[in-house]
């Protein structure tokens, strides 16, 4: 039954117990979390934006830039074949002179040459050697008799290394005539792969059957070879396109995408996924680590705080049990006292008669020994005296109890005077000799005569040794049923200030989980009815009463030691 | 000198028997009462100097019959006899005027001493009543 209500306590102060855990992790972790993901959310998407952002504006003033250069070559050579004929170009110092001019005025410009209406190489001023040579079956050739000029994509030719040319027509018909730059691609490609973006930028430029027409940072497709990728970037339109997208060797780039005006190329600039939103796993990891952070440090100190609070309300708990536990005995002990107290009143009455017969008795055999009708020396009458004397003994035996029973039930007023222990102590120790002699126990002491005396209540005093005493026998008792055992009592001056008295047996001693509580009020080992469990926690009042404090040291099957520690009365000085 | 004459008042009638023997074969005179009212009524006929009055009583306890016998004859001396000695009781009794307490179990002879006590102090006390009296007489006469 008590089993059964104990356990459901258990169980209730375990679910209230996880109640509490769980709401006090649960609820910071709600607004934690919040925070967190929202702010990761638009700190994220801001970072997101911001890449593609940036890496749309680069395509955007990259392609400006490139269009910008091959429109201006295109001008240079429109503006020669605007300003000069054909026969004063057609002059190689003429044709030299414009080609150096053209140099100073970009770098890119590898040779210039002059061709006529039938595709013949009339003039040349570059480091090949390409004059006469005809070109009347060339692809750029037929472009540029269609179109009037012409910017080709990246081919060998007759020279046999990659290269691009810028062709412009000027004329009609048999008169027409043509002038044609070639474009170093070296020089190209550094200008279109100069785009730096973070670690893995890069920009390269694809025509429209997806061959690549600049080297790119990261090599993987040189120059004139097919992209396997192209078929996946979009189709001809001018607007920049950005989207995310795995390389055949399963990277994740970024790109973004444009077409060049007017050209069939397509400028690609992409950067490596990681790359491009490192700011973004950067907010990851860091949201991460807030997060795993908050919860460990929630978890923990919800642990903590609920460990705390709860050894706090067992500890309020078991204090208020106490409390009620301790009034109940306080009160039940208050009865049994009142009771006691009748009983020795009322045997009193019984006792006095007794006691008067026995005078009575008495007297009548005093009066006829006087009458000489009894004789003294009489075996039967010497009997009846002796019976006489020990009804005499006890009642006073009785009564002796009685009064004990009812002082012990008497208010006790305390006296606090000057005690010796080398007086009190002898003097409690004479009430147990006997009892120890009997049970087989030694009993020594050792109090130094001019031992120096306290401030105290002699009977409170008597009360607080006869305890230990009484205590220590029934240890002995215990661990040596017969004989052997010891009880020793020991006082002297500890320090200037201080006198310990030390009374030590060699009993069963105290469980060690026990050698806390044995002062606790109500804390017994004895068995129902042989102990109140008052009594050590009464010496304890007393002795802090008086100022001094006491303690327990005890050793299973070996021994306990209690050492009482009292002021020494500072009127002992006046005293001498 | 008078005799000492002593009352016991107690509610075991065989104590009082015994007790009235044991005293009078001391050559002192005694009477007894089984309860206050009977007590009452005894100090009415005869000439008492001294009450051993037990506390616990049925009817009329002790504190009662003290209070009458002091209202009514407050010479006579008192002293309870109790087999409850508390503190509280005593100073109790000695405040209604009671002039000692013994606790039970008590010898005979302690009974007696503290009834001498008693009794010397009632001595004392007619004696200066006698003195206050004769003085104011011859006072009285000198006028």
């Amino acid at each position: 039954m008590m089993d059964r209500k104990n356990s459901g306590e258990d169980t209730r102060a375990r679910r209230v117990k996880r109640n509490i855990l769980t709401n006090m992790i649960v609820i910071p972790l709600i607004p934690l979390f919040l925070a967190v993901g929202i702010s990761f959310y638009y700190f994220t998407t801001a970072l997101e934006n911001s890449s593609t952002n940036s890496l749309k504006r680069i395509v955007g003033d990259h392609r400006d830039m490139i269009e910008s250069f091959l429109m201006e070559r295109k001008s240079d050579l429109e503006m020669v074949t605007n300003l000069f004929d054909f026969e004063s170009i057609n002059s190689s110092q003429v044709i030299d002179n414009m080609f150096e001019v053209l140099k100073t005025k970009s770098g890119a410009f590898i040779d210039l040459g002059l061709f006529d209406s039938r595709g013949l190489h009339v003039n040349y001023s570059g480091q090949y050697q390409l004059t006469g040579k005809v070109y009347k079956d060339e692809f750029w050739f037929q472009e540029v008799m269609e179109k009037g000029r012409y910017i080709s994509d990246v081919f060998l030719g007759y020279r046999n290394v990659p290269h691009f040319i810028i062709a412009v027509k000027k004329g009609e018909g048999e008169t027409a005539w043509f002038l044609r730059a070639t474009i170093d691609t070296l020089y190209f490609d550094r200008m279109v792969s100069s785009v730096r973006i973070g670690r893995s930028g890069e920009a390269y430029i694809l025509n429209n059957n997806g061959i690549a027409q600049t080297g790119r940072r990261s090599g993987g497709v040189n120059v004139m070879e097919e992209d396997q990728e192209f078929s996946a970037f979009p189709s001809s339109d001018s607007t920049i396109h950005t989207f995310l997208k795995s390389d055949p060797q399963g990277l994740k780039f970024l790109y973004a995408t444009t077409w060049l005006e007017d050209l069939e190329w397509l400028l690609v600039v992409r950067q490596e996924k990681k790359d491009a939103f490192r700011f973004f796993y950067y907010a990851l990891y860091a949201s991460l680590v807030i997060m795993v952070l908050g919860i460990a440090i929630i978890v923990g100190m919800s642990f903590f705080m609920t460990e705390k609070l709860f050894t706090r309300m067992e500890q309020l708990g078991r204090d208020k049990k106490d409390l009620g536990n301790q009034l109940i005995r306080a009160t039940q002990l208050a009865e049994v006292g009142e009771m006691a107290a009748g009983f020795a009143h009322e045997i009193n009455n019984p006792l006095q008669i007794i006691k008067s017969e026995h005078a009575l008795i008495a007297s009548i055999f005093e009066d006829l020994y006087e009458n000489k009708k009894i004789d003294p020396e009489d075996q039967e009458i010497l009997e009846l005296q002796d019976s006489l004397s020990q009804i005499e003994l006890q009642v006073s035996r009785c009564s002796d109890i009685t009064r004990a029973i009812l002082k012990f039930g008497r208010k006790n007023e305390t006296r606090v005077q000057l005690l010796h222990p080398t007086d009190e102590i002898p003097e409690v120790l004479k009430m147990i000799e006997q009892k120890a002699s009997v049970e087989g126990i030694s009993v020594f002491q050792r109090i130094p005569e001019h031992l120096p005396g306290f401030m105290g209540d002699a009977s409170q005093f008597q009360q607080v040794m006869l305890n230990l005493f009484n205590n220590a026998i029934d240890a002995v008792m215990e661990q040596h049923p017969d004989t052997g055992g010891r009880l020793d009592v020991q006082a002297h001056l500890k320090d200037e200030k201080w006198i310990e008295i030390r009374v030590t047996d060699n009993g069963a001693g105290i469980q060690p989980e026990n050698l806390e509580k044995v002062f606790s009020p109500f804390f017994t080992t004895k068995p129902v009815g042989k102990g109140t469990g008052l009594g050590l926690s009464v010496c304890y009042g007393i002795i802090e009463n008086f100022g001094g404090t006491m303690d327990v040291t005890s050793r299973v099957n070996e021994g306990t030691t209690f050492i009482i520690t009292l002021p020494k009365a500072a009127t002992e000085k006046q005293d001498q | 000198m008078d005799k000492m004459k002593l009352m016991l008042v107690d509610d075991e009638e065989r104590y009082l028997l015994t007790t009235a023997k044991l005293i009078k074969k001391k050559g002192i005179d005694v009477v007894t009462a089984q309860s206050g009212a009977q007590a009452m009524d005894l100090l009415k006929s005869h000439d008492i100097h001294v009450v051993i009055l037990d506390i616990k009583m049925p009817g009329m306890d002790g504190f009662k019959t003290l209070r009458a016998i002091k209202t009514l004859y407050p010479p006579v001396e008192v002293i309870f006899f109790t087999g409850h000695a508390t503190m509280d009781s005593a100073i109790e009794g000695l405040q209604f005027g009671a002039f000692d307490y013994i606790m039970k179990p008590a010898d005979i002879d302690d009974i007696l001493t503290k009834a001498y006590e008693a009794f010397g102090k009632r001595q004392r006390l007619e004696e200066k009543i006698r003195g206050l009296t004769s003085k104011s007489e011859r006072h009285g006469l000198d006028e």
